[in-house]
């Protein structure tokens, strides 16, 4: 228990010492920024949508303004994560290696194999992950079902919006949509989306904490840094089977501040 | 009345005073979202123009619509409006019955093709060549078929004739449609509603008297002046709604002091409607008024996607009918929340019982730094 609890940041410089684990800048700051607005949102949005759903308390003063106001947090944080999702779309197709929507899908043989070796390292079939720098497959085709989710609750609200707000234009996109599928089913999926997103965000921070101990590679502090500590066996496999250059992974701004890494 | 011909000399005949006559076609004007200056319009035009012919359809129904018309306190303008036009043909109330009153009928639509109006009240069964339900030997479907394509304009009223209704809801045995899928290209002004309230009835007609065209629908054909807002906007517990304070159980205190009924599954939120100010009974009360939620009667497929009437949503189809979405959303975030923790638990107990072992053969990735090495 100890062994596996043992703090990541203080392991990470002794792993880097013995292994040669070597800085490599992996999430760029949109991505980083998307991350934390769909956490902020989606946070916002599960307490104020349950309350939406349920009002769970009840305020019989004269002059409380309880339903409006988180109606209004609701749909604030509802446009936030619209534009969170639009930042993190455009960054599938001009972010970085790790970024792009290659990433997510298994194209490629190796990614089949990261796909393979992830399931037998989550049904306890072999100890280590499969080393790679980005997402391993298994990751990124969650995060594809996770962005349709997102997606659908971001359709879906602005559908039930436009069933309140008389905007021209949100019902000249979202208008047709009642008239095909009810509005009732529209607001049931709505509702059901939200506790799978719920049920991933679970998955989603254990799984991470998980792969953060057993590989010691800074996983954790990534998402807010943009480093991953990557030893130099995947670096070199990441360079010659995904065709990268070293300006690809690493940060040009960064190289000559690590210039002692460069081997 | 037979020598009556308009609207106020109708009014007249039945002992209705001018000012009521002009309270009307003030209601009328506000009914259809008019400024105040077009009573004025809408009173020249029922004191002047001559009635159209009006022949009323009812097909799979329960008469709702047609005793939503007739069973007022006391006899309204609105429904003098009905009468006023020149009503043919209308199984529930007219006088002729057999050869007589199916000779009016087509004499109707023979003669007046094209000028007359129809009112359809119920669904049009499809099922069987539409033998499920026949008038006169002829099934509903031909009728309306016949009726409605040499009609001016069709007027579709209650839930039934618009979509189907009652009739329409799972599993359907009639294969019943509404009108408009059942004539679809015909010039129709749907007015849906469990049953539909005779207000609007009334204004679509004089709509039609005084400008000579329907008034402006909305996709669904529905006239915007009755159905463009939803109720929970137009609602007099809204700011129950707002504040927080809310209807728990029946009889409750919120209940006894009239707050929102949002959370005993009341539908205003997704109905589209004028029930809140034109109301019922002369414009006495409406459902949550009186304390009872909406059930969004004028809603599409009301009985299939608005029930339970009783529950913010629907019950997700295939669990069985008392499973509501709730308990699904939290057994799936229990169940995933119970998966971690015995993976975890799993993690932890294969960590002390063979520590060490990550050192072991990678399978998949020495695969892939063979395959690089090959390279």
């Amino acid at each position: 228990m100890a062994a596996v609890l043992t703090p990541v940041h203080e392991e990470k410089h002794v792993a880097a010492a013995e292994e040669h684990l070597v800085p490599v800048y992996v999430w760029e700051l949109p991505v980083r920024l998307s991350h934390w607005g769909i956490v902020a949102a989606v946070t916002v949005l599960t307490w104020t949508g349950l309350y939406l759903h349920t009002p769970f308390l009840i305020f019989p003063g004269p002059r409380s303004w309880t339903m409006g106001t988180v109606r209004f947090i609701h749909e604030l944080a509802g446009f936030e994560l619209i534009g969170a999702l639009i930042v993190r779309i455009y960054w599938f197709f001009a972010g970085n290696h790790w970024a792009r929507w290659r990433q997510f899908l298994p194209l490629t043989r190796r990614q089949w194999h990261s796909l393979k070796a992830m399931v037998r390292y989550y049904t306890f079939q072999q100890r280590k992950p499969f080393e790679q720098i980005g997402h391993n497959t298994l990751a990124g085709l969650t995060y594809i079902v996770v962005y349709f989710l997102i997606a659908c609750e971001c359709v879906t609200g602005l559908v039930l919006l436009a069933t309140v707000e008389g905007s021209p234009t949100l019902r000249f996109f979202v208008g047709w949509i009642p008239r095909v599928i009810d509005i009732q089913w529209i607001r049931l999926i709505h509702f059901m989306f939200m506790f799978f997103l719920m049920a991933f965000f679970i998955h989603h921070v254990y799984s991470a904490v998980l792969v953060a101990m057993t590989e010691r590679n800074a996983e954790m502090e990534s998402i807010f840094s943009g480093y991953k500590f990557v030893d130099d066996e995947t670096i070199d496999e990441e360079l010659e089977i995904a065709h990268l250059e070293p300006r690809h992974i690493f940060n040009p701004r960064r190289i000559h501040r690590d210039r002692h890494w460069d081997r | 009345m037979p020598d009556a011909q308009t609207v106020l000399e109708i009014c007249k005949v039945r002992g209705f005073s001018r000012r009521r006559f002009m309270q009307f076609c003030g209601t009328m004007a506000a009914t259809l979202a008019l400024p105040t200056s077009y009573a004025q319009t809408i009173a020249d035009a029922l004191s002047t123009k001559r009635k159209p012919t009006l022949v009323w359809l009812e097909f799979q129904d329960c008469a709702g619509n047609t005793e939503s018309m007739l069973r007022s306190p006391h006899p309204t303008i609105e429904d003098i409006v009905l009468e006023a036009v020149s009503l043919e043909y209308h199984e529930t109330i007219m006088a002729g019955y057999g050869k007589h009153a199916e000779a009016a009928l087509q004499r109707v639509v023979k003669e007046e093709t094209g000028k007359y109006l129809v009112i359809v009240e119920g669904a049009i069964p499809t099922a069987d060549d539409g033998i499920y339900c026949t008038v006169n030997g002829r099934t509903a479907l031909s009728i309306v078929q016949e009726v409605c394509t040499g009609a001016a304009a069709v007027i579709a009223v209650g839930a039934c004739a618009w979509d189907g209704g009652l009739v329409r809801s799972k599993p359907n045995p009639t294969g019943a449609v509404g009108l408009q899928e059942a004539v679809p290209g015909v010039n129709v002004v749907n007015l849906p509603g469990c049953p539909h309230n005779s207000v609007n009835t009334a204004a679509v007609l004089v709509h039609y008297l005084t400008f000579g065209a329907l008034p402006a629908l909305d996709a669904e054909n529905r006239p915007l002046f009755a159905y463009g807002q939803i109720i929970h906007d137009q609602c007099e517990r809204r700011a129950h709604y707002d504040a927080g304070r809310y209807v728990q159980a029946w009889g409750d205190e919120g209940h006894r002091k009239g707050w929102c009924l949002f959370k005993m599954g009341c539908k205003g939120p997704e109905a589209n409607y004028n029930c809140p100010t034109v109301r019922w009974n002369n414009a006495t009360s409406w459902p949550v008024k009186s304390g009872h939620g909406c059930i969004a009667c004028a809603s599409s497929r009301f009985w299939d996607t608005k029930s339970p009437f009783y529950s913010r949503l629907p019950h997700p189809p295939g669990f069985g009918v008392d499973v509501t979405a709730s308990e699904i959303g939290w057994t799936v975030v229990g169940a995933v929340a119970a998966a971690t923790a015995v993976h975890a638990t799993g993690h932890v107990i294969r960590d002390h019982s063979h520590p060490g072992g990550t050192a072991e053969p990678h399978k998949d990735q020495a695969a892939e730094r063979q395959t690089t090495e090959v390279r």
